[in-house]
């Protein structure tokens, strides 16, 4: 267990993406654990996010929470779950080098990042939720620490991918010099990834974030309104983009 | 004694002394105290408003009570993303450093703000209004936050000179520690106590979202 959170560390400081410790071209972290450690830090953030149940009008609302709680890592695993084979695909096809288990160790570690920067914010929606009524805030709220760590953890998958490349290209005459350059997660490389494989990555993003948005929609309700009755879901109608623009109206009238 | 004024002295001077210092769990148990010294007399001179006799000496107690969480709670739930960010921009090893800092600046705002209490006592005794009260309060909040911001440059300043993107970082924490501490602020109310009415130290109608209640402000301001 330790050691699975020790990944997650080094994923984070940036150790683990350093070019040498990329020489198989491959993240030196254990898939297997990072999945656990994302389950958990999901988990807690749900909490989090399912606290705004606790103080609704005619009692709190512990049902919200615990489905909140579940749903968050599910909407990140099943979001992983349905864009990786046609990643996968596509990126044999261009010809990239990555195999199947280096590109999901990639994926993993950059969820983790992405999930440890939302549990991190978990406490300040924790309080947030508690000591605010407004319905629609908690939407906002929540939509912007989602693209925050939603950000950050594609910017880590991105800048990883350059390294992995850059490795593949030309392994030894820079490596000192990389070294000393690279010092955290997300600093950014000078040399250009190879054109295709950087496309494919660039689509796959808008495709993750896609249907991640679709997921969540699909999993809602994740806040509960505080005038409809608790259910696990909801019935199909609107969609994401039509009920953040909502929420921003209704926010501002 | 001498020493303890020596080191607040240090703190405000932002001198070369504190450099020396060793990072250990007496150092932050210290830092801490040190904040909850100094915000806990300030908040008792912010509670004098109505009087210190009888009940309202439970108005002083309380708002004395209150500042002290207020800071040490704004800066716990901003932590930990402030960590995360940190790390995941490859300053880990500075993480020490940057804590110190933090740290050192809380002190040196609590300083700040209780060198405004006899400015605020003779305020209080020269005025009528409760709202003349409230304001200059704002006042001394706002001279303190700025002044603490100027001071957080100033122990950031070797931290930026190893790396640029502390800088960065460094408008991240104003930005989460404002964002946190204006909704805690609120939901801490009152601190300075309506006079006329009894002591509390939670008010009903607190649990609400200050963003919003400003939203409503404007928005009622502008439908005019």
């Amino acid at each position: 267990m330790k050691k699975w959170w020790q990944d997650l560390d080094s994923v984070l400081r940036g150790s683990a993406t350093t070019p040498a410790g990329l020489e198989n071209g491959d993240i030196p972290v254990s898939a297997r654990g990072l999945l656990v450690v994302i389950t958990i830090l999901g988990m807690f953030y749900g909490l989090c996010m399912g606290c705004y149940g606790l103080l609704k009008v005619g009692g709190p609302n512990y049902w919200q929470m615990l489905a909140t709680t579940i749903k968050v890592p599910m909407l990140f695993l099943l979001t992983l779950f349905i864009t990786f084979p046609s990643l996968y695909v596509f990126n044999a096809l261009v010809g990239s080098r990555l195999h199947a288990h280096s590109l999901l160790r990639l994926l993993m570690a950059s969820l983790g990042v992405t999930l440890a920067v939302l549990s991190s914010l978990g406490p300040i929606v924790a309080f947030f939720s508690a000591c605010t009524t407004s319905y629609h805030f908690m939407i906002l709220l929540n939509v912007l620490v989602f693209s925050i760590s939603g950000f950050l953890g594609l910017s880590f998958l991105l800048q990883t991918l350059q390294r992995l490349t850059i490795y593949n290209v030309a392994p030894s005459a820079t490596e000192d010099e990389n070294e000393a350059k690279f010092k955290g997660a997300l600093d950014p490389t000078l040399r250009p990834i190879h054109f295709r494989v950087k496309t494919v990555f660039r689509c796959w993003l808008v495709v993750f974030s896609l249907v991640g948005m679709q997921m969540a929609w699909i999993l809602r309700p994740f806040i509960g309104a505080p005038s409809r009755p608790f259910t696990w879901f909801r019935d199909r109608e609107s969609n994401f983009f039509e009920a953040v623009f909502q929420s921003i109206l209704a926010l501002f009238s | 004694m001498k020493n303890f004024f020596r080191k607040m002295d240090s703190i405000l001077r932002c001198s070369s002394e504190l450099k020396k210092e060793k990072f250990s769990s007496s150092f932050y148990l210290h830092m801490f105290a040190y904040i909850f010294l100094w915000s806990f007399l300030y908040g008792a001179c912010m509670g004098t408003y109505g009087g210190v006799w009888g009940e309202r000496g439970w108005q002083l107690l309380f708002s004395a009570c209150k500042l002290p969480l207020l800071f040490t709670l704004t800066f716990f739930l901003s932590l930990p993303s402030y960590f995360i960010l940190n790390t995941l921009a490859g300053l880990r090893e500075d993480f020490s450093q940057v804590m110190a800092s933090l740290l050192y600046t809380q002190v040196g705002l609590n300083i700040i703000l209780f060198s405004f209490a006899p400015l605020t006592v003779v305020w209080y005794l020269s005025v009528n209004s409760y709202s003349a009260a409230v304001l200059f309060n704002c006042f001394a909040f706002a001279v303190a936050s700025l002044s603490a911001q100027i001071l957080l440059k100033k122990f950031y300043q070797d931290l930026i000179f190893k790396d640029r993107k502390h800088l960065i970082l460094l408008r991240v924490w104003i930005f989460l520690y404002a964002f946190v501490g204006i909704q805690l602020g609120w939901v801490l109310r009152p601190f300075i106590g309506t006079p006329n009415t009894s002591p509390q130290f939670f008010r009903e109608e607190a649990w609400n979202n200050a963003y919003i209640i400003v939203l409503e402000l404007i928005w009622k301001f502008l439908a005019k």
